[in-house]
């Protein structure tokens, strides 16, 4: 990884000294013996002389090429699956006449690079994203989302290098809000996080075939994930924007409720979260309790927690008297977690990331889920039915929004 | 292949744009050494025992250790411009 990285950084000789793994889990002394051992091939490769590196070559076009196959299906999949240019799953084949349909529903030029996906920093041009979309069977009219979904997982503040690279199970949750997404029959509501919906699933394939073919994140290479989640095939919805109480997502994040926009999260999952109660207070106090873990990287960073409620929580609550605003201050406020819980090294760790932000840790220290209530992530979706669902994050991430363009 | 047809690859290629080429030394014996510590656990220590050892067996002259706020967040600018003024040369590091 290190050596990719540093080619896509613009250093492609920097001097790397490789040490076994595990490494975290050494004693004292183990880490001594290691620093011994390691010491002068480091002190010898500051010193190396600098490599003749071929110097920059770039690429002369970013046109993909043209594979020749076998005019079956099963031709086309065989090939896939042999060169690892799928999810696992079988794709569409993207020959030249549906990646030209594709290019058709985007005024954009094909050639245009939208953005360098780490951690290869491959080039999305449009046409890429064009061909990631056929494979994943989008329909011509999700290009713009798509190019929009690339944009908007670029900005540092998402973070996609480490969601593409950590070992934690990270992936990214695509919101799709405003128009378009009544007009792709966009799923907001039952089942919306599940399967059958033909552009929320092929949407969120797309985005990860992409994601994996060009920003050459492949699992065990690049991609550490120690387990990685079913997420990773696909993650996405629409939000039920006629159901709830309250001004939908980009309407929040200041877009017209006449605009259409994607909203990419680095997600870890999700976790259901039943309560038949009618009183505001007590869904509160269920959600409050339910998002305190030990292993949680939302604790761990100060992170960006996401709560999908469901039509009827969300109705409960808006009629108690809530804003959104005051349902995240009310979350972040009691879902504070005890220090007590973590284990000494865990102690530590969040200690170091987190002491700028609250002081030193005594054992009566309260984590925030998220350094500010703002950071806590509202959505209504789903259909009727007593559930809520929440999606922790990475952590070290920040939702983006981007509007959708022709 | 025969009455094939014909799909795009759907792979971009690793960066492989201009490349810049680092300096390197003619030795460590009075340079300054940084080291961002990535916060994972043990890193610490191993940035303790290497600084120590380059200082003590190398001739090293001094030693600017920087931590990551987090593994999975990068260091600030105001460090790496810091880092950059002061040092010769930077160790850190990547793994658990």
């Amino acid at each position: 990884m290190g050596r990719a990285q540093a080619r896509g950084l613009g250093y492609a000789d920097l001097p790397i000294a490789v040490m076994p793994h595990p490494f975290g889990t050494l004693t004292r002394d183990g880490v001594r013996t290691l620093a011994v051992s390691l010491v002068a091939d480091i002190a010898s490769l500051a010193c190396k002389s600098t490599d003749a590196v071929a110097a920059g070559t770039p690429a002369q076009t970013e046109c993909a090429a043209l594979v020749d196959v076998g005019a079956d299906a099963d031709d086309v999949n065989a090939l896939f699956r042999a060169q690892g240019w799928t999810d696992g799953l079988p794709v569409v084949a993207p020959t030249q006449k549906r990646v030209q349909r594709m290019l058709e529903a985007t005024t954009r030029h094909p050639d245009e690079i939208v953005a360098r996906l780490p951690p290869g920093f491959g080039a999305a041009t449009v046409q890429r994203i064009a061909i990631n979309a056929v494979m994943a069977g989008c329909d011509p009219a999700c290009m713009p989302v798509l190019i929009a979904a690339v944009e908007a997982v670029t900005p540092p503040q998402f973070n996609v290098q480490t969601i593409q690279t950590t070992t934690n199970p990270a992936t990214v949750w695509l919101i799709v809000n405003g128009p378009i997404a009544q007009d792709l029959g966009m799923n907001g509501n039952l089942n919306c996080l599940g399967q059958t919906n033909w552009a929320n699933a092929t949407l969120g394939r797309a985005l990860h075939l992409i994601l994996l073919n060009i920003g050459r994140a492949v699992p065990g290479e690049l991609d550490r994930a120690t387990h990685g989640q079913p997420g990773k095939y696909t993650f996405c919805c629409a939000e039920n924007e006629t159901e709830t109480p309250w001004e939908p997502l980009h309407v929040e994040k200041g877009y017209r409720a006449d605009q259409s926009t994607v909203t990419v999260v680095g997600a870890e999952g999700t976790l259901n979260m039943n309560t038949h109660t009618k009183n505001a207070d007590e869904i509160l106090n269920v959600i409050a309790a339910t998002l305190p873990r030990p292993p949680s990287n939302d604790y761990l960073n100060g992170g960006n927690p996401w709560i999908v409620l469901s039509p009827e929580h969300a109705h409960i609550l808006h009629a108690a008297g809530l804003t959104k605003a005051q349902v995240k201050s009310r979350l972040w406020e009691q879902s504070k977690m005890s220090v007590r819980l973590l284990p000494p090294i865990d102690f530590a760790r969040i200690q170091s990331v987190r002491g700028p932000e609250l002081g030193t840790f005594t054992q009566d220290t309260l984590l925030p889920i998220a350094t500010t209530p703002d950071n806590i992530g509202i959505l209504v979706a789903g259909g009727p039915g007593t559930h809520s669902t929440y999606v922790p994050s990475l952590g070290s991430t920040r939702s983006v929004t981007r509007v959708i363009l022709p | 292949m025969t009455t094939g047809r014909q799909v795009y690859d759907p792979v971009a290629p690793e960066y492989s744009g201009p490349q810049q080429l680092r300096q390197s030394l003619d030795g460590l014996a009075g340079k300054v050494v940084g080291f961002i510590d990535n916060a994972k656990p043990n890193f610490n220590y191993l940035v303790d025992d290497l600084a120590e050892l380059l200082v003590s067996k190398h001739g090293v002259e001094r030693v600017v250790k920087r931590r990551k706020r987090g593994a999975g967040v990068p260091v600030p600018d105001a460090v790496m411009q810091e880092l950059s003024d002061q040092c010769d040369a930077v160790i850190t590091g990547s793994g658990d």
